[in-house]
């Protein structure tokens, strides 16, 4: 009697999103099985990586991380000198300093800069927010009119102005659109619905389903990437066949092991080494879960999630 | 699959002879179902049904225990492929690689290099569990150097060595630390399965590829060997990724227990050298099942990660997560700093602490001990009141510890305002924001200071209340002066009166909370007209039982109970009522005063955990009581559930209680969260129904967060399909049109009722 294994591809699959064009352009999605499981059947295309370029990127510590971006002084050099990453596939232009309470930068010079940037590169551009729902209703439907042409993706639409940013962004000026909710599969689907509601094509939405760098209520994000997945494959759920894009970099850097500096922590040992590293988990236990592309922003994890996904697809 | 304790149950002598050490037959069968007694435990079975039951009891996966002492290890017993579905229950160990190609330093340095990553994280040790020593072939004596001072690191060992002659040398040195051996290949496996059986020892196969370690384990197995453990590594990651996944998938989901044996993967056969592409993989395996994760070191930098998403994948879905209750002083903070309180569920921990910090403002985090609850659930239990928050201050000396006076509680509690006021004199209670993302901006634009110069001068001469005594005696005649006299009012309705031997569905109105800040008002002021309205609603919609919920009332619980059952009581024709209330005094002196000409009161609510006293209660009162099947959280499967039913049953039966008067709730969940255990709820409903028990619960808990226009619908079906499965009674809002329509028709399709085409105006 020999072993026979059963493989378990589903007739259902993952959504494809192209965003960007010409040759850079990247797809997200579109496999027929569970994360990297080619022994199942063949992935149609390997995990995408974003890397994260932000306006308040000047606050950066991590050494290597500065060396990297050496002599960059606007966002256009930031994002010119990203895309020479090894590894990268699209660009994520993160406009932090727009917060009401923080910066309050405005979105003509928001919209300037990501402007600047469009001229300046060929990779896909991804937008994120300052999380205000008022300002980033305005910054989205800013920038996705200025881009017009470019194909880029938005990041996100909420709860709250999924309706403004869903026809601004994408049925006004033809853009890309992610929906996002945090840990809620039942919001995950209703967001799609509401989405769809308003006349955006499913080819035109991806998902963040919510996020958390690992040890801080990982197990949230994990049970709810399975059980999204589980949804669209196996029981054909087609709101919630989105292809999922997953912002780690933003939860990484913010944790006690990679800010605690090594005079507050001598027994933890290089602390740029413990970004990394809280960077790299994250992303491959995302992207192990079902996230279709992660964003992410130090060179050393990129090079090494690059390697993660080229070895297993 | 594992057999349930009912299939179980049908085999057995159903003598309830005890003699197994269990109260009954059927809580036996329970226990065996879940592993926790043998099978032969039970004289009485025949030997047919016992043959048949070993082979259906075994579980899909085996458990393995290697290692002793504080290094004494579980491996593998899983049930399911994915958390969500039920839990995982053995969390992945890491190991650390050490070779007999290494020099002696090395060895040293490694070993010390392993042993400072050692450390807690939220009650938990993380440590590299084992050290993973392999064998190339250079020598034994090198071999059993080695070993030796992997035993003398004080860590389950792993042995990696095809050789047999190297192995039982090594055996040998560390026999006593029940290490594994990890070398059985189609070439040797006669002869290390001989080792192995020789010391005891878990055994590790490798194979070239599944169909060769598939007849390798067929093998053993036929050798009568099942304690072993499978090294599935390929040559590549890619390779890895698809043994593990479906080794684990046939022996979970094809139930081929041929390959139900944890799993070893070492990293270090395809990604030497490269640590963070291990710390990806190891990610990927912890939550991709690897049993035994084989690292080339572990340094803080990968640990850190690494554990916080074991700890989080292996957490039980059913039971959150807590941080110690302490004070977490923030962002530099001292005596001088303001507190900020919370709960110790991890989540509302990390929300919490994490937005404190981002405020960059000095402030002590106060964790009190909710069981691991959040804010508004512990309110509601009684696990985060002001008595509580008292216990925390003494217990943690904060009034000496902390010289600011300045306490933050969260927004969803303001309600707790007065009374935690009451309980901690000098302090200024202050009711923070509702959500943790306002923490930043109102740390730091100080909102908490606004208005403190007047408050600080009304709050300094609060005198502390009077300890309640807590084990004399109520003195009833007392608390009734202290309860006004009762005015009665015409409604306008009359309560139509209850046969309790009736079999119709009881339904309990809900509609007189304390979560309701008009009836939380009523209470305080003993105001009658709010509670009589909503009374005289949910008796015209058709109530048979009203609950009184009158708070945890932790204050004046006996006279606000005592006055509340004589007010409903006497305005309606002496209607029963539910005394929901976590103040157990409370219950006690309404039971006083209450009036049974239509059914005895029920004490709501008693569960198998720390509320189980309240069974004692209704056993002292002839009264019915609402049996949460639940103790510590919500109970992972019917298994648990009926386990809960069981011990409640026999305490209430023991006490001399009718078992028709527990009515158990089998904690109806909401759809919008917990979609997949809706068809346990109600099979557990047809478990009580089956035994001739009643049933009772929170009905419209499954339709929670829904919209409104949908509520009523979700909680019609749901009570048709309850009452199907034997449910005989729900705690609902009565003036759902819908919902009690749905279940008069119930009563007429189970023949409860005679229909007459009224049926629905009666």
């Amino acid at each position: 009697m020999s072993f026979v294994p059963k493989t378990q591809a589903f007739n259902a699959k993952i959504n494809a999103v192209t965003i960007g064009t010409g040759e850079k352009a990247v797809v997200i999605g579109g496999q027929n099985v569970l994360p990297f499981y080619t022994f199942d059947a063949p992935i149609e295309n390997a995990p995408k990586i974003g890397i994260e370029i932000s306006d308040l990127a000047k606050e950066w510590t991590a050494p290597a991380l500065v060396e990297f971006y050496a002599g960059c002084e606007t966002m256009t050099d930031y994002a010119k000198r990203a895309e020479t990453m090894p590894g990268a596939d699209f660009l994520v232009l993160h406009f932090e300093s727009a917060d009401p309470n923080g910066n309050d930068r405005s979105v003509e010079e928001c919209v300037a800069d990501a402007k600047a940037v469009a001229e300046a590169v060929s990779m896909p551009i991804a937008i994120m927010g300052c999380k205000n729902v008022e300002k980033d209703g305005q910054l989205f439907s800013k920038i996705a009119e200025a881009l017009q042409g470019k194909n880029i993706l938005v990041l996100s639409a909420r709860e709250e102005d999924y309706k403004s940013v869903g026809a601004s962004v994408v049925m006004a000026y033809g853009q890309k659109v992610g929906a996002e909710s945090a840990d809620d599969i039942n919001l995950a689907k209703q967001l799609n619905i509401m989405l769809k509601g308003l006349g955006v094509a499913p080819e035109s939405i991806v998902m963040n389903v919510g996020t958390a760098a690992v040890g801080y209520g990982y197990e949230y994000v994990a049970s709810t990437l399975d059980r999204v997945r589980a949804a669209a494959l196996a029981q054909s759920d087609a709101d919630l066949q989105m292809p999922i894009v997953a912002p780690t970099s933003t939860d990484t850097w913010g944790v006690k092991e990679a800010v605690a500096s090594e005079e507050d922590a001598p027994e933890w040992g290089n602390q740029e080494e413990r970004g990394i590293d809280m960077e790299v988990a994250t992303a491959a236990a995302n992207l192990t879960g079902g996230a279709d592309a992660v964003i992410m922003r130090h060179p050393a994890a990129v090079a090494t999630i690059k390697k993660f996904i080229t070895e297993l697809v | 699959m594992a057999l349930k304790g009912l299939d179980i149950f049908k085999l057995s002598p159903k003598k309830n002879c005890k003699e197994c050490g269990c109260p009954t037959c059927m809580a036996f069968c329970m226990k065996v179902a879940q592993g926790a007694l043998p099978l032969d435990k039970c004289p009485y079975f025949a030997p047919d049904a016992v043959a048949k039951l070993s082979e259906a009891t075994a579980p899909p996966m085996k458990t393995l225990e290697v290692g002793v002492g504080a290094n004494a290890h579980k491996l593998g017993g899983e049930t399911v492929l994915f958390r969500h579905e039920k839990t995982l229950v053995s969390k992945n160990l890491f190991a650390v690689n050490l070779c007999s190609c290494m020099e002696p330093e090395a060895i040293d340095a490694k070993i010390a290099e392993m042993q400072k990553v050692d450390y807690e994280r939220i009650g938990e040790r993380m440590f590299v569990e084992f050290l993973f020593c392999s064998y190339v072939g250079n020598g034994v004596e090198k071999y059993v150097e080695l070993v030796k001072k992997a035993v003398a690191a004080d860590r389950a060992i792993v042995l990696e060595c095809w050789d047999v002659e190297a192995a039982k040398a090594a055996l040998e040195v560390c026999k006593d630390t029940k290490p594994i051996l990890d070398g059985c290949t189609a070439e040797n496996w006669e002869a290390m399965n001989a080792l192995a059986k020789e010391y005891g020892v878990t055994l590790g196969l490798y194979a070239e590829n599944l169909s060769d370690l598939y007849d390798l384990v067929k093998k053993l197995e036929g050798a009568d060997n099942k304690n072993l453990v499978l090294d599935v590594t390929g040559k590549t990651a890619k390779e890895t990724l698809a043994n593990a996944v479906i080794v684990r998938r046939t022996a979970l989901k094809d139930g081929d227990r041929s390959f139900g044996y944890p799993s070893i993967v070492n990293l270090t056969r395809f990604a030497k050298g490269d640590s963070r592409l291990q710390t990806a993989y190891a990610a990927m395996f912890t939550e991709k099942y690897g049993s035994i994760i084989v690292m080339e070191n572990m340094t803080y930098a990968e640990a850190l990660p690494l554990y916080g998403l074991r700890q989080n994948i292996f957490t039980d879905p059913q039971k959150p997560m807590k941080v110690e209750s302490k004070i977490y002083p923030l962002n530099g903070a001292d005596e001088n700093s303001p507190c900020c309180l919370t709960v110790d569920f991890a989540l509302t921990y990390f929300l919490v602490s994490g937005e404190l910090e981002r405020s960059n403002c000095p402030v002590n985090l106060l964790i009190t001990d909710a069981s691991g609850m959040s804010v508004l659930t512990a309110w509601a239990a009684g696990k985060f009141s002001a008595s509580t928050i008292k216990k925390f201050f003494d217990e943690n000396d904060i009034n000496n510890k902390i010289k600011s006076r300045t306490l933050i509680i969260p927004g969803k509690v303001a309600v707790m305002k007065g009374e935690i006021q009451e309980k901690l004199p000098g302090w200024r209670v202050v009711v923070g924001p509702t959500e943790a993302v306002q923490l930043p901006k109102y740390m730091k634009d100080k909102e908490y200071a606004a208005g403190a110069e007047e408050e600080v001068v009304v709050a300094a001469p609060v005198q502390e209340a009077a300890p309640v005594e807590e084990d004399k005696p109520l003195d009833f005649e007392a608390i009734k002066l202290k309860v006004p006299a009762i005015e009665v009012v015409d409604m306008g309705v009359k309560y139509k009166g209850y046969n309790p031997e009736s079999k119709t569905f009881v339904t309990i109105g809900e509609r007189i909370h304390c979560i309701s800040p008009v009836i939380r008002k009523a209470m305080d002021e003993r105001d009658p007209a709010p509670i009589l309205k909503r009374a005289a609603e949910q008796i015209a919609a058709g109530a048979t039982y009203l609950d009184v919920n009158i708070g945890p009332a932790e204050k004046d619980g006996p006279e606000r109970m005592m006055w509340a059952v004589q007010l409903l009581q006497q305005n309606f024709n002496n209607v029963p009522l539910a005394l929901d209330t976590a103040n157990q005094r409370a219950i006690e002196a309404g039971i006083k005063v209450y009036n049974r000409e239509n059914g005895k009161p029920i004490v709501n609510s008693a569960d198998a955990g720390d509320r189980i006293s309240n069974i004692d209660l209704a056993a002292a009162n002839d009264a019915i009581v609402i049996a949460l099947c639940s103790a510590n959280g919500i109970a992972k499967d019917n298994e648990e559930r009926m386990m809960h039913c069981h011990n409640m049953l026999e305490r209430g039966l023991s006490l001399g209680m009718e078992a028709t008067d527990l009515w158990f709730d089998p904690l109806f969940l909401v759809v919008k969260g917990m979609q997949d255990k809706q068809m346990d709820v109600l099979n557990a409903i047809k478990l009580f129904a089956d035994e001739g028990l009643k049933s009772t619960g929170g009905l419209s808990n499954n339709s929670n967060g829904a919209p409104k226009n949908v509520r009523p619908i979700m909680d019609a079906g749901m009570v048709a399909m309850a009452m199907m499965q034997g449910l005989t009674s729900a705690i609902v809002n009565p003036c759902d049109l819908r919902l009690m329509e749905t279940i008069k028709t119930c009563d007429i399709i189970k023949n409860n009722v005679l229909y007459s085409d009224s049926y629905l105006d009666l």
